[in-house]
């Protein structure tokens, strides 16, 4: 028992015991019952207008994973997903690498990487709207003296739109990566750079050999937060482009909102959103497996780099070599 | 370690590219937000500043008039402010509180099932919050609690709560027994040791309990449009988007862009001002997620 002095044992934990009982049944009322009604939802059809309720059992599941606007949008979802967190993990350990060197104006740059996820997630659609937008628009008025672009180019049309709200998200959350790689490449003790140094180690094999296979936890850390973080967004999406042009952007969240407020399918809103929460948890759990099992990817891409040639590669071999 | 001249140039190209990226965005939209609609419209973003002022904010801020087209929406995003305070400022205080005893509790005692029992209280952060949407939508239309502070606040609260909880419980585990100890031996009682004992030593801790909760009301969209969306209650997010280009309902395209942009840089101000308030305290914590932290753990 980790309890304070002996004699107030039983009282601390019944103390104890009152609290965490308290805050559970609070759980039961506020989050449990809302479930177990979610589902008893699911498995009814609701007419609003005639106020009556039908059994039809596991008619709306079915409904949902046989409907092409349902499927299509669970792919945008995962397309949405990993574009996401492959560029959360580029950019945020490439924050991180800047932000782990020593130069001057280290802290308010630090600080400043921060701001983007402060924001919330409308601001940050805003940011990009005046980005992104076809007449007055940064990207347009940048690119079209050049004569790169015509004017009124869409820049979110049809192909694009998905991508690039995924680059709005990563924009807002690529800071999050960014400080748990900080905090991991902290824990890589200096004397390995030092060592590598002087074997005259090029500053890729360090990082391929040194830096990398540190960082393995935390880029789990990053792709399991990401995954979870990118599968349920719905403010900036819906602040971006309401899941437009057409359906080019409405991802399962989105189409869940649909269902519930524009067409009032309560039923098959319940019903979809069953379904995203179970795709949410196997692709996390799927993430996190995988990338704990294959401990050797790092050594595999280091092996890559080492195999490139290079003119002073004789000399250059890493300290594995006795 | 001193480095060559060919990696302090890579280091500057990093530094570089890492501002920009995270600082255009930011000033272009700052940019707009000074500028008159007008010449926004005509000439586009990239152009010399001229007639650049804070009209836009003070258009917002009730102190100038604005065009009539988005009088109304303006007003939204002043009422939006001032409906976002209170429950922003609710959630904080009320959900800091909660997570305080339980966290208190959870920190500091163990009992049996208490990794199950935590494990439950996380759940709720696994699951996408557009899944419980449906039927706290429904259970608060039936209670009348759709377009009320309560309704918002409680359903905050939900999400908060465990979040805090977990935040604080690794923070009071990290506290020196021997003080709490020495109160209850002089006999000091269980709240009050609480009180008077371990709060002040878990400050730090609480101050960012306080910030993370306040941050969560302020920024959320889902469902402050869906249960205060078009009422008087209606928070900032929602009321932002009245005049956003994409959404169909206004019709007036453009319009309202330099106002848009101008109520979202002030909308920034408060959360950052609180953090900035909090920023020592904050650095100190561990403020990942909950759920994977005890996964990985």
């Amino acid at each position: 028992m980790k309890c304070l002095a002996q004699p107030l044992e039983r009282s601390d934990a019944r103390f104890a015991f009152t609290i965490v009982v308290g805050l559970l049944l609070l759980n039961v009322i506020i989050f449990i019952l809302p479930l177990i009604y979610a589902a008893w939802i699911s498995f009814h059809d609701r007419d609003v207008i005639l106020r009556t309720q039908e059994f039809v059992g596991l008619d709306h599941y079915r409904r949902i994973l046989s409907s092409p606007e349902a499927i299509a949008a669970i792919f945008r979802s995962i397309i949405f997903t990993a574009v996401a967190v492959i560029l959360s993990l580029l950019i945020g350990l490439g924050i991180a690498l800047v932000l782990n060197e020593d130069f001057p104006g280290r802290p308010l740059l630090r600080a400043v990487i921060l701001l983007p996820w402060a924001f919330s997630e409308v601001v940050t659609a805003t940011a990009w709207i005046f980005i992104l937008n076809p007449t007055f628009g940064a990207l347009t008025g940048l690119l079209r003296p050049l004569g790169l672009v015509e004017a009124n180019h869409a820049w979110i049309n049809e192909n694009t739109a998905l991508y690039w709200v995924a680059i709005a998200f990563v924009w807002h959350i690529a800071p999050l990566g960014a400080l748990f790689f900080l905090a991991g490449l902290q824990t890589i003790p200096d004397s390995l750079y030092q060592a590598a140094r002087i074997d005259r180690a090029p500053a890729l094999s360090r990082f391929f050999h040194v830096t990398l296979p540190y960082l393995h936890p935390t880029v789990v850390i990053v792709v399991v937060v990401v995954t979870m973080e990118a599968f349920r967004s719905f403010d900036l999406l819906f602040a971006l482009t309401r899941g437009g042009p057409g359906a080019a952007s409405q991802t399962f969240p989105m189409l869940i909102f649909r269902y519930t407020f524009e067409f009032s399918q309560y039923g098959l809103a319940a019903a979809a959103s069953y379904i995203l929460a179970a795709i949410s948890m196997i692709i996390t759990t799927v993430c996190y497996v995988v990338l704990m099992r294959r401990r050797h990817i790092a050594r595999i891409a280091a092996a890559a780099i080492d195999a490139i040639p290079r003119p002073r590669a004789a000399g250059t071999r890493v300290a594995t070599q006795p | 370690m001193k480095k060559t001249p060919g990696e302090r140039a890579i280091l500057w190209v990093g530094v570089a590219l890492v501002t920009a990226w995270t600082l255009v965005p930011i000033a272009v939209m700052v940019w707009v937000s000074l500028m008159p609609l007008d010449a926004l419209i005509d000439y586009g973003l990239l152009q010399w500043p001229s007639g650049m002022s804070l009209a836009n904010y003070r258009a917002l801020l009730g102190i100038a008039n604005i065009n009539a087209v988005f009088g109304g929406e303006a007003v939204a995003v002043a009422l939006g402010f001032f409906n976002s305070a209170v429950v922003a400022g609710a959630v904080a205080v009320i959900g800091t509180a909660a997570a305080v005893i339980g966290g208190y509790a959870f920190g500091r005692f163990d009992f049996p099932l208490k990794n199950a029992l935590l494990f439950a209280l996380l759940s709720v952060r696994v699951l996408p919050p557009i899944a419980v949407l449906i039927p706290y939508f429904v259970i608060l239309s039936t209670l009348h609690l759709v377009g009320t502070y309560v309704g918002l606040i409680v359903t905050y609260l939900t999400a908060v709560v465990p979040l805090l909880t977990w935040v604080l419980m690794d923070y009071f585990a990290s506290l020196p027994l021997e003080i709490e100890r020495a109160a209850r031996i002089d006999g000091c009682g269980r709240l009050r040791t609480l009180w008077h004992v371990t709060m002040p030593m878990a400050a730090p801790g609480i101050a960012a309990a306080f910030v993370i909760a306040f941050l969560t009301a302020w920024n959320e969209l889902l469902f402050g449009l869906v249960l205060t969306g078009g009422t008087a209650k209606q928070t900032l997010s929602p009321a932002l988007l009245a005049f956003s280009p994409t959404m169909p309902s206004t019709g007036t395209a453009n319009l309202g862009m330099t106002l848009f942009a101008a109520s979202s840089v002030l909308s920034t101000v408060p959360p950052l001002f609180l953090a900035l308030l909090a920023q020592r305290y904050i650095r100190r914590l561990n403020v990942a997620d909950p759920v994977l932290s005890q996964v990985l753990r």
